[in-house]
């Protein structure tokens, strides 16, 4: 247990005194602070029958910015180790491929958190500024939060997984992003050619993140989502364990 | 301290190293010879559990490297080729990381660490990002990281490669230095080096282990045959058949003339010296003689004779 925690900490150092922590903090705040502010000011000028919590996560706009997230923060964390040749030293060290695994992945998973943190505090900021009660309703905000946790924890594995497999933190990156979109339009195509099986689109509709995040964010915590994404980023960190245990039978 | 057992690894296309066997005993400095691509990093790889054999087995410290690789891994300290480092943390910050990760705890943390940096010399650097750092610095972090937790065996791959002679010379004498201590198994080049620090030698070429002995015994046997060098004042003719003569003489030919000054090498059969012979010829010819010497071999010799003959397949 004691290399995990010592892994832990040095990844979320790392994080922290290099910039690229603070500049995607920021951006991201930045950007979901403006997001925001144009939905209250939408909500102002005209009613309308959706809370402000719809309004933010179900249009396209939160999730752009969102899925740039998780390769930024995840590309360094093998591909470094890799092009410089560390992989070596870490793994001769007496630590299992298991904790360097895991200490990376919740590392990454805490400083996504620690970015998100803020787009959950507006929602507060804003009821406590405002006065107002009925922009939301507590459950559904705790529904949103637990579904973007859900959600991070299983691309943050995707991440991970991506890191693992190339030198290239370019490389990475573009895999990571590809990867999390791809699981991320998974969930769309239940709406295309819905009328030809309607099995189908059902059983799309398990991976749908959007399905996922509507039912959420109206308060309503299903398990079902719970159970895909903490065994899915499960087995994901299983390959990535494998990946870097690859090594040791080809080259 | 270490068994290696009929080890094999074999990377697609290619057998790296072909069921070598060697032992390394407890207080040893072995050095580890061959040219580039003989399979000495395959195996020092394989020893310190970075990657494993396609067969055979392997001991080190008294732990299996395949079913009780935490526990060797405790054991050894290794330093990789290249040295690889985390560029973007600090000296002291980075033997601090490795000393918690290698698992030393509470103030033996601070006490090793403090100490590694002290042996490596690194006490003036030890705020500097390791980025900035030179090569021969790099190389002592590195070497204050395989120190760090006074592991029992000491496995280098290549600690001087790429530093320049002073530094080789330091860490040559740190070397020799921490051999009082621990077991060393050192990969290198440079021979001289090895004729200095190392108590056995353990040549391999082409994935097979070609010669285990200490470097005297290597160079002894490579001087089996051989050559004397003489420089005289005389016929040439008449001085070759003479020293062609002499008991134990196999050959002897011109191979210089300077003015009336004439070169010869004089090649012996295995284990005779034939100089004081060649004194007494001359001082009984009267032959002038202004040189006089059997070529010393040299452990580099004994390398390249041993890693250049071509093998029976």
């Amino acid at each position: 247990m004691r290399p995990f925690f010592i892994l832990f900490l040095k990844e979320l150092r790392a994080f922290f005194l290099s910039p690229l922590a603070y500049v995607v903090m920021a951006l991201f705040m930045f950007m979901n602070g403006w997001f925001l502010a144009r939905f209250v000011e939408a909500l102002r000028v005209q009613a309308s029958q959706h809370s402000l919590l719809y309004l933010m996560f179900e249009p396209g706009w939160f999730w752009m910015g969102y899925f740039f997230l998780f390769p930024l923060l995840t590309m360094r964390l093998f591909a470094e180790e890799r092009k410089l040749g560390t992989l070596e030293t870490l793994f001769t060290a007496p630590v299992r491929t298991s904790q360097v695994v895991l200490g990376k992945y919740f590392a990454t998973l805490t400083l996504y958190l620690i970015v998100l943190a803020p787009v959950i505090l507006y929602f507060l900021l804003f009821q406590a500024i405002t006065g107002e009660t009925a922009a939301f309703t507590p459950g559904s905000l705790l529904g949103t939060t637990l579904a973007l946790v859900l959600i991070g924890m299983f691309n943050t594995a995707i991440g991970c997984f991506a890191s693992s497999l190339t030198s290239n933190q370019l490389i990475a990156a573009m895999l990571a992003f590809v990867g999390v979109l791809i699981h991320y339009f998974l969930g769309f195509l239940q709406y295309f050619g819905a009328g030809t099986s309607s099995l189908l689109a059902e059983k799309l509709s398990y991976f749908s993140t959007v399905e996922h995040m509507r039912a959420y964010s109206d308060g309503l915590i299903d398990s079902r989502p719970i159970v895909y994404y903490v065994s899915f980023s499960a087995v994901i960190l299983v390959l990535t364990h494998h990946v870097l245990e690859h090594r040791k039978w080809k080259v | 301290m270490i068994e290696v057992n009929k080890l094999t690894k074999r990377y697609p296309g290619r057998t790296a190293i072909d069921q070598i066997s060697f032992e390394v005993g407890k207080g040893e400095i072995v050095g580890f010879l061959g040219p580039n691509g003989a399979g000495k990093s395959t195996t020092l790889r394989i020893l310190t559990c970075y990657l494993s054999a396609t067969s055979g087995s392997a001991k080190v410290a008294g732990h299996d490297i395949f079913r009780e690789s935490i526990e060797v891994r405790r054991r050894v300290g290794y330093m990789p080729e290249s040295v690889p480092l985390y560029t973007d943390m600090r000296v002291s910050e980075y033997i601090l990381f490795r000393a918690r990760l290698k698992g030393l705890r509470g103030q033996d943390v601070k006490r090793n660490s403090e100490e590694v940096m002290d042996v490596c010399g690194l006490k003036e650097v030890g705020r500097s990002m390791i980025g900035t750092l030179s090569k021969g610095f790099r190389q002592r972090v590195g070497l204050a990281d395989a120190l760090i937790n006074k592991p029992d065996l000491l496995i280098l791959d290549e600690p001087t490669s790429g530093l320049d002679p002073n530094q080789i010379r330091q860490v040559r004498d740190l070397i020799t230095q921490l051999g009082e201590k621990h077991t060393i198994l050192i990969s290198t080049h440079i021979l001289p080096e090895v004729e200095m620090t190392c108590g056995r030698v353990i040549i391999i070429d082409g994935g097979h282990i070609k010669a285990s002995d200490t470097p005297q015994n290597l160079v002894r046997r490579l001087r089996a045959s051989g050559n004397v060098r003489v420089e005289l004042q005389a016929p040439p003719d008449k001085a070759r058949d003479a020293l062609k003569r002499l008991p134990g003489v196999k050959d002897a030919v011109l191979l210089e003339t300077r003015q009336d000054w004439y070169t010869l090498e004089v090649t012996t059969e295995s284990n005779t010296d034939v100089r004081e012979d060649i004194h007494a010829l001359v001082l009984r010819r009267k032959w002038p003689l202004r040189e006089l010497y059997r070529k010393a071999a040299s452990l580099e010799d004994a390398f390249v004779n041993l890693t250049q003959t071509p093998t029976a397949d």
